[in-house]
């Protein structure tokens, strides 16, 4: 097995050659004569290293300088850090643990008492990543058998109604990547990653209340007349209905979800939409991302009474608000979101749930988990 | 000599440091390396030049050092210049230095010893 790796980050390598010199039997030793040069090995090394031993007393960029960093790059949860500084009053303790390091070393070094504290140290860490890993792959074969029942209860309507399985796909790509540009760009709406993944799920369901509209009406080539129009209009209700329906799942966010985007993907920011004329946020974020992801989607596509627009053409038609009235802000994170859209629906035979939303999902559902059961 | 001798020349905590670094090949070892250490050089150096805040360093990492390899009349010295020092500040009395000096000679003296043998 290839040695784990404890990067050393020190200023006077005389002490660097001392925990070397106990350490290199049993792991690969790397060293950094101060902050700066640490801080280099640190970002080319990543999460590869098992520990850091820290310094704090050192020229230009101190041991406390790199403990802001690893904050700032979020890796201070992932490679622990053990102060090994000959400073022992408690002010300076509490500073680094209050940075994020996990034990403090004081001098003298004992070889028996530096070996087991970061053995321990190191088999803490690697057992709440595996952890997270197992976590990870329980939630990604959940996810993959949802999706595929999702999937194929979408395609049966969609089908139906003569369109390509596609349709679905897209609309649950597009709802993704404007989910998470959005809660990068503003707190309003409270979603963490687990509902961004439930909701561009749920999307695919947007239109299963078509499967109530006859056959002659849904896939009349033409256009409708105002009887049939109104025909077509009650298939929002009539999905969220079935869902409501629903009655021993009715708390599961993902029919929630799904209700909401069924009832009210066809309503309108300015408030004249269907079937219930909500306005602005009345209309669940859910629901107002489909709504544009739909309408990208049918721009896009080739209908039988319409070509396909292309990808920029449809941005142009929907910033122009010649398909509706949306939430200004989506229509920004859709701008934004533009090239990411393109590339990613060119990209759609490739694995489509990306499995970084996954482990990040799984991350953080242990964390809340640890954090309920208060264990950290 | 042995490097039980050597240390009683300097007065270290021998038995310390052999129950702490359990080889006795190592602490040679490191004490050879101890000789040929710059950080002296660089509080004399820095002392000199009126820069504190680098003398500071410097008196931190001997006391750490001394710590490690049981020199404990060296770590009372270098303890107390580098208290002298913290926040660059300049130590009122040359003595700190003279005593980190004394110490610091004895060690390397009795360590060239241990060295031509």
């Amino acid at each position: 097995m290839e040695k784990r790796k404890v990067l050393i980050i020190d200023d006077s390598e005389l002490n660097r050659g001392i925990l070397a010199d106990m350490l290199c039997d049993k792991y690969e030793v790397l060293e950094a004569c101060d902050g700066s040069e640490g801080i280099d090995v640190i970002q080319q090394y990543g999460s590869e290293l098992s520990i850091i031993l820290l310094d704090l007393v050192m020229p230009n960029v101190n041991g406390f300088d790199v403990l802001q960093f690893m904050n700032r790059e979020e890796l201070i949860n992932n490679i622990p850090v053990i102060t090994i500084s000959s400073e022992n009053n408690p002010e300076t303790m509490h500073r680094s643990f209050k940075l994020g390091s996990t034990d403090y070393i004081t001098r003298p070094y004992d070889e028996t008492i530096v070996k087991n504290r970061i053995h321990n140290t190191i088999m803490l860490y690697a057992k709440q990543q595996k952890l997270i890993d197992i976590v990870a792959e329980q939630i990604y074969e959940r996810e993959k058998s949802n999706d595929l029942m999702i999937n194929i209860l979408s395609h049966i309507v969609e089908f139906r109604n003569g369109e390509s399985g596609l349709h679905v796909v897209h609309i649950q790509i597009i709802t993704e990547i404007l989910l998470k540009h959005l809660i990068r760009k503003t707190d309003k709406y409270p979603l963490n990653i687990s509902d961004i993944i439930m909701i561009s799920s749920a999307s695919a369901l947007h239109d299963i209340g078509k499967i109530s509209i006859p056959d002659e009406i849904l896939n009349k080539p033409g256009r409708f007349t105002p009887e049939e129009f109104a025909i077509m209009k009650t298939h929002s209700a009539a999905g969220a209905k079935m869902l409501s329906q629903i009655e021993i799942y009715k708390d599961e966010p993902l029919i929630k979800f799904a209700h909401e985007i069924c009832r009210w993907h066809h309503e309108r920011y300015d408030g004249k939409g269907y079937p219930d004329g909500l306005k602005g946020d009345e209309i669940p974020i859910s629901a107002q991302i489909v709504s544009i992801a739909d309408v990208y989607d049918a721009l896009t596509s080739e209908r039988c009474h319409k070509k396909a627009y292309s990808h920029e053409k449809a941005i142009e038609m929907i910033m122009n608000g010649e398909c509706g009235t949306f939430n200004p802000i989506l229509l920004e994170c859709l701008v934004e979101c533009s090239d990411h859209i393109r590339s990613s629906l060119l990209g759609e035979t490739d694995e489509r749930r990306d499995i970084i939303s996954i482990s990040k999902e799984a991350e953080y559902l242990t964390k809340e988990v640890l954090k309920n059961e208060n264990i950290v | 000599m042995t490097l039980k001798e050597c240390f009683e020349m300097f007065g270290g905590d021998y038995e310390g440091v052999i129950s702490r670094m359990l080889k006795e090949e190592r602490v040679k070892k490191f004490i050879l390396k101890f000789k040929n250490d710059p950080t002296f050089d660089l509080l004399t150096r820095s002392l000199e030049d009126e820069n504190y805040e680098e003398a500071f360093r410097a008196a931190h990492t001997i006391k750490g050092l001394c710590q490690n390899l049981g020199f404990e009349r060296l770590y009372k010295s270098s303890y107390e210049i580098t208290e002298a020092l913290r926040g660059g500040k300049k130590p009122d009395s040359d003595s700190y230095y003279q005593q980190v000096k004394t110490d610091y000679e004895q060690i390397v003296c009795a360590i060239e010893l241990l060295d031509q043998q």
